[in-house]
């Protein structure tokens, strides 16, 4: 035996092509008890908006990761508003993976994700709040630092700003600065937010 | 025309976004490195200072910038036997591993991706034919594919400068290649007839459909050119061509489990590689 040739160069493929299976056949082979077969249609159905509503509800319902992560990334390439609000609905679930997963989706989608954001950062769940400030950590957006200066300025929760001073560091500039010394006000005696305040400012300072 | 300063802070700054988006880590001892290409690209997108700069890197829509940038910092030239603790890692613990599940008369197939101008699949050749103690035992499939049909051209004829062929040793430079002119060397027919060039677009499922049971997929310094999405769909497609338990090898500034979770890690003597879980 030694390094030989493929025969025939390849293997068939497991299931038929893509372009070639409709929009019918790859709802139906969603619902297959074999993941590979419903990570083909998962990842087929990028092809058709119309599929969103399906490839949500196969999401909150899947198990199988390698699916889960088909589903996502098809729902990432649609990257509709319809699309973006079924993300937003897994930041709500139990779920940490589900929830990481649509985190990293949607910073991957700045331009559907940027109209929301503002609700987003003022949603009544303070850790929903929280995970927005996390999309802002990637989202390739001009608005990023005002959005942040806005939590800091406004938002009640201190885990909320704290989050939100930690990316300041990284991403702010001397636009920031005041909002950052009012923040320091407003939790006197939070030492965490008097620590990262101060890192963020000196970073800032010195760039 | 004079360099545009770097500060310290600025170069810090820089080096920690740049691994948050790529994984590549530079040490204080690339600076001078990292400051000359953040430089250059700050006098020919005319931002004026690293603040503008850096503003632009970070928030342009279309992250084009940052694909420029991250080209100009991981440029490297390929040549043979690069990464070499990887192909030790091949022969000494994951061909071992994979034939321990295999029945006699398997095949056992491996995929190099990109093929680039081929010193990659063909040091995984040499390495396997010469350093695989079990090579008369079993039947290996080498394929290697690129984007870039000039490229595959070029694997397939198999010449290659000095430079290029610098880290083969001696005894397996005589015994595999043909000096064929001034400075240049030619791979012998026998390895060249051993790697199948296919040319595949990892982003075309109806490209990569057809790519499947492979027990070991290198692909090195590919995914770093690569956006997020494009690479979790990279990820997606060496996942379905592997075997249950088959390995991924990469680059080493590159890491799966920043891309995806459906990959474990698997820490050998002699390298990190990723694995596909086996069927429960």
């Amino acid at each position: 035996m030694a390094l030989i040739k493929p025969q025939t160069p390849f293997p068939d493929a497991q299931f038929p092509v893509a372009g070639v299976d409709s929009l019918a056949d790859l709802l139906t082979t969603l619902n297959e008890p074999a993941p590979p077969a419903r990570r083909w249609a998962a990842r087929n159905l990028a092809a058709f908006t119309e599929a969103v509503p399906d490839l949500l509800a196969a999401l909150m319902q899947e198990t199988d990761a390698s699916v889960r992560e088909a589903l996502l990334i098809s729902l990432t390439e649609i990257g509709n508003a319809e699309a973006v609000a079924g993300l937003v609905e897994c930041l709500r679930k139990e779920d940490v993976v589900l929830r990481n997963a649509a985190i990293d989706a949607m910073r991957s989608l700045p331009g559907a994700v940027a109209p929301i954001m503002k609700n987003l950062l003022t949603d009544p769940d303070a850790d929903v709040r929280i995970f927005s400030v996390n999309i802002l950590e990637s989202l390739r957006h001009p608005d990023v630092e005002q959005w942040l200066i806005d939590v800091i300025g406004q938002d009640p929760h201190v885990n909320v700003c704290a989050t939100a001073v930690d990316l300041l560091g990284e991403v702010g500039s001397s636009k920031a600065c005041t909002a950052l010394e009012a923040l320091r006000s407003r939790f006197p005696d939070e030492p965490y937010i008097e620590f990262a305040t101060r890192l963020a400012l000196t970073r800032i300072r010195e760039a | 025309m004079t360099d545009i300063a770097i500060s310290l802070e600025e170069f810090r700054k820089f080096r920690e976004f740049f691994y948050r988006k790529t994984g590549i880590q530079f040490e204080d001892s690339k600076r001078y490195f990292v400051d000359k290409r953040l430089s250059e690209r700050i006098r020919q997108t005319e931002a004026g200072t690293f603040r503008n700069y850096f503003t632009l890197l970070r928030f342009q829509v279309s992250g084009e910038e940052l694909q420029q940038l991250t080209n100009l910092m991981t440029v490297n030239e390929t040549y043979f036997f690069r990464e070499e603790y990887q192909l030790k890692c091949l022969v000494r613990s994951i061909l071992p591993e994979i034939v321990a599940r295999k029945k006699t008369g398997d095949v056992l197939r491996v995929w190099s991706i990109p093929s680039s101008s081929g010193e990659e699949p063909y040091s995984i050749a040499l390495y396997v034919s010469e350093l695989w103690p079990a090579i008369n035992e079993w039947a290996i499939e080498l394929i290697s594919s690129d984007i870039d049909t000039d490229i595959l051209g070029k694997a397939r004829d198999g010449r290659y400068s000095v430079r290029a062929i610098q880290n083969i040793p001696p005894a397996l430079l005589q015994r595999y290649f043909t000096p064929i002119a001034p400075n240049e060397y030619r791979i012998h027919q026998e390895l060249r007839d051993s790697v199948e060039f296919t040319r595949v677009n990892l982003m075309n499922p109806l490209d990569t459909s057809c790519y499947r049971h492979f027990d070991v997929i290198f692909c090195r310094n590919l995914l770093i050119y690569f956006d997020d999405l494009s690479r979790r769909k990279a990820a997606e497609v060496f996942y379905d061509a592997l075997n249950p338990g088959g390995f991924i090898c990469l680059g080493h500034s590159e890491s799966m489990s920043r891309i995806t979770s459906l990959f474990r890690v698997r820490k050998f003597p002699e390298a990190i590689v990723y694995q596909k879980p086996e069927l429960p």
